[in-house]
């Protein structure tokens, strides 16, 4: 880059206490807007991350993670043993420094470590000292174990997501590490940054897991307060939608079983005009045609019909063409992209130049997750590779 | 509103946001109005569409009774205003030179077809900062592919990772796609906040669904750009590639729990199988070739499959050690299970329903269900609390959610100085 971008964050310093997925990706997304993150890491208390898998091909040790390298791009890293008594000044010499504290270490720890509110304003007044316990600081579950694997059968997303024949598998990850606790404590932190800009004042911060991962599944918990009503998982379909659903194409490779070859798109009509360029899509066929899934409530009565009919006419569609087709005609379409279609595949995605390729002394070049949003005088970046 | 309607000081108690979002940005702006924010909702003469999504309040359909809409609009003020005609977007005009935020979800180019992009907005408002939700952002191939909230989960990798290998892949509840968009837009308009702090400058925030959700492939991204190596959909296993005891969801008596029995942090299995002795639920685990195995099983016991042949040979006893950690399971409830697994360390969740976190004691012992009076219903309804707790700058319920244009009159007469015979006829040509 010829020009120096201005960076929004400049000068901002943060002390990142935390590990995992939850404060590390909150903490990264504040040093690719140009804060100065520096990662407090010991050997007795390694990042976890560093120990999971990917690693590059064939190596080892703790700098070759993708899954740890992908949340701390662009930080500093410094090896403390919190546990040895003499540590402690220096990590208040830290927090004296930083204009941002960030840990979501368990509260019994960051207790023992001497790393609490009180502790941190005597040494800097003006601290925004952000906790992320996993249920709270305080409270009769305040010291439950817990990480993002747990967490998310915890706050409802188990029971809410599949197909209700099946049991409550969850989405396959552990979800709310990843956008929904990072990002909340996100916001928590730039709102409280502008607030020290208008009044000079920092403030403690608790974006509790259970807490921030609960409130985006609000509509069922506010259906429950209110109507006594149990949502359950009922798996792909939406009350205002049908179709509404997946449906298998043409697998990737001709003949292929795998599933690593299967391709699905997502097809959804909200509108009867969707549905009737649905409708055209497919050529008019003589079931689609008549008065029984005319509208929204015919579609509803009969979904099952409907997305067994749509699931034989596309079957032998290449799903790509399929979706670009769809669109043109206005109807809301997208392939189920797997991590290879994203990488290679999305034309979208390369042309916005959302991943970033980073080279990286141990693991050489690898991809990693960009700058989450575009801001046009201020671009984030990423400045250098997990540490 | 301003800071000083309140005793209590708010974090972005000096900021007027402009409302346009649809669907997928009402959360965003939920965001920005709980932390303090004015949010000026402007809705068309018609109402938003969101106040006809359901659950609704006693099922009784009505745009006041929707509570999705009300959960995503509390705090906010609404005012109703055609964009369509020249007269309403004057007084969006008049309205954007207050304004610190402009939030929008439109197709890329709508409101700069209508005059009003970031460009026209800048010259009203030097500073505003200009927030753009949609599906792919503001340019690329894809920029005005229609993107409900199903079409971001899928292209955004989210559903590939998620489901029975046998089911198609799984759309996650409630519209994730459009949470994390709306989360990652408030960050980016904080962001823009900051930069506006020092500067005085504001700016165009472009988000895009797609690129919001896809850090929620986990490790998929990264273990296909290191080693080609592609992760699917494979039920309740996540990342762990075979089926391990105590990894997983177990049925109760009421529910299920889901257990991760083995990982760094947790009690180790041995501890698990002490419990199992005391209640006389072992079985045969006390035996060999059980009885070590169980003292082995972690994740490090996982990672050395591949490399160590002995480990190897004991795949074969995993699923009789599983049974029997089912039966054991199955004699008691989902809280004793969980609650008592959490009292020695063992890395159990209880599977909540939505009644369960209504009922979760701590959720409760954080008082995060709030009380909102509603006049109009005669009620009072226990709204969903929020994601954090700042202790200079704490949520306040200001206002319950506003009913269609129910401040038309406070702010266009009130504000933007009005006449009654100009609100008159903006009425009568239905611009308002």
């Amino acid at each position: 880059m010829a020009a120096k971008t201005k960076a929004v964050l400049d000068g901002i310093k943060v002390a990142d206490f935390s590990w995992f997925g939850a404060g590390p990706i909150c903490a990264e997304h504040l040093a690719t807007f140009g804060a100065t993150v520096v990662r407090v890491e010991s050997e007795t208390h390694i990042d976890a991350l560093r120990t999971v898998a990917p690693f590059a091909k064939g190596k080892t040790g703790y700098n070759v993670s993708g899954y740890f390298n992908n949340f701390n791009a662009g930080k500093l890293s410094l090896t403390l043993n919190l546990n040895a008594e003499q540590s402690h000044g220096i990590a208040l010499r830290l927090v004296a420094w930083a204009d941002v504290f960030l840990t979501n270490i368990t509260p019994r720890v960051v207790e023992r470590w001497g790393l609490t509110y009180d502790k941190l304003v005597e040494v800097n007044p003006r601290i925004i000292a952000c906790y992320q316990p996993m249920q709270g600081y305080e409270g009769p579950h305040r010291d439950f174990l817990g990480f993002g694997a747990v967490l998310t059968p915890i706050t409802g997303y188990n029971y809410l997501s599949g197909f209700p024949n099946r049991p409550p598998i969850g989405l396959g990850t552990n979800y709310p590490d990843y956008v929904i606790n990072p990002g909340h404590t996100l916001i928590a932190i730039l709102a409280a940054l502008h607030y020290r800009n208008r009044t000079g004042k920092g403030q403690r911060i608790e974006c509790a897991q259970l807490e921030s991962s609960v409130a985006p599944l609000a509509p069922a918990i506010f259906d429950y307060t209110v109507n006594g009503r149990v949502q359950c998982r009922s798996g792909n379909g939406l009350p205002n939608a049908a179709p509404h659903n997946a449906f298998k194409c043409r697998p990737l490779i001709e003949g292929s079983a795998a599933l690593a070859d299967e391709r699905w798109i997502a097809i959804a009509c909200f509108s009867d005009e969707e549905w009737r360029s649905l409708v055209e899509a497919m050529g008019n066929p003589g079931w689609a045609c008549g008065d029984r899934f005319a509208t929204l409530e015919g579609r509803k009565a009969n979904e099952d019909a409907l997305e067994a009919q749509i699931g034989a006419w596309r079957s032998d569609e290449e799903a790509y063409d399929l979706m670009d087709d769809l669109q043109s005609r206005g109807v809301p379409a997208g392939v189920v992209q797997s991590a290879r279609e994203l990488l290679d595949v999305d034309e979208h995605m390369k042309e916005r130049g959302y991943y970033v390729y980073l080279d990286h002394p141990e693991t050489g070049r690898a991809a990693y997750d960009g700058p989450p949003f575009v801001l046009s005088k201020t671009p984030g970046k990423l400045r250098s590779p997990g540490p | 509103m301003t800071d000083s309607d309140n005793d209590t000081p708010s974090a972005l108690g000096d900021i007027r946001v402009l409302d346009l979002a649809g669907e997928i940005g009402q959360y965003c702006t939920k965001l920005l109005a709980d932390l303090g924010a004015d949010v000026i909702k402007i809705e068309p003469p018609e109402g938003d569409p969101v106040r006809n999504l359901p659950p609704f309040y006693h099922d009784d359909l009505g745009p006041e009774q929707s509570l999705y809409w009300l959960n995503l609009n509390i705090n906010k003020r609404s005012v109703t205003l055609s964009l369509q005609s020249a007269e309403g977007r004057d007084v969006f005009k008049k309205l954007a030179t207050s304004a610190d935020v402009v939030v929008e979800s439109f197709q890329p180019g709508y409101l700069d077809g209508l005059g009003l992009g970031y460009e026209a907005l800048a010259r009203l408002k030097p500073d505003v900062i200009l927030t753009s939700i949609t599906g792919f952002g503001q340019t690329g191939p894809h920029a005005r592919y229609k993107a409900p909230d199903i079409v971001g989960v899928a292209m955004g990798g989210t559903m590939w990772l998620a489901g029975e290998p046998a089911d198609p892949p799984n759309v996650p509840p409630w519209r994730q796609g459009y949470i994390s968009a709306s989360i990652i837009a408030t960050a980016g308009t904080l962001t823009a906040l900051l930069y506006r702090d020092t500067h005085n400058e504001g700016q165009h925030v472009d988000v895009s669904m797609q690129e919001a959700l896809s850090i929620t492939q986990e490790t998929a991204m990264q273990t296909w750009d290191m080693l080609k190596i592609l992760r699917n959909r494979n039920g309740s296993r996540g990342m762990i590639p075979i089926d391990i005891p105590g990894i997983g969801v177990y049925e109760c008596k009421d529910g299920h729990v889901y257990g991760y029995v083995g990982s760094p942090g947790g009690a180790p299995w041995s501890d698990l199988l002490a419990w199992m002795i005391e209640e006389g639920a072992a079985e045969d685990l006390t035996e060999e070739p059980y009885h070590e195995i169980c003292w082995s099983l972690s994740l490090r016991f996982l990672s050395s499959i591949a490399t160590d042949p002995e480990v190897a040979k004991k795949l074969g006893s995993l699923p009789h050690i599983d049974q029997v950690l089912r039966r054991f399971v199955a004699t008691k409830g989902k809280w004793e299970m969980y609650e008592e697994a959490q009292k020695r360390r063992l890395l159990f969740g209880i599977v909540s329903t939505p009644q369960d976190i209504a009922n979760n004691p701590q959720l409760q012992y954080k008082r995060w269900l709030t009380p909102v009076d509603h006049p109009e219903l005669n009620d009072t309804l226990n709204y969903p609390g929020t994601p954090y707790q700042l202790s200079e700058t704490p949520w306040a319920i200001r206002r319950r959610p506003p009913r269609l244009g129910e401040h038309n009159d406070e702010i266009y007469g009130g504000e933007l100085g009005l006449s009654i015979q100009q609100l008159e006829s903006l009425r009568s040509a239905e611009v308002v």
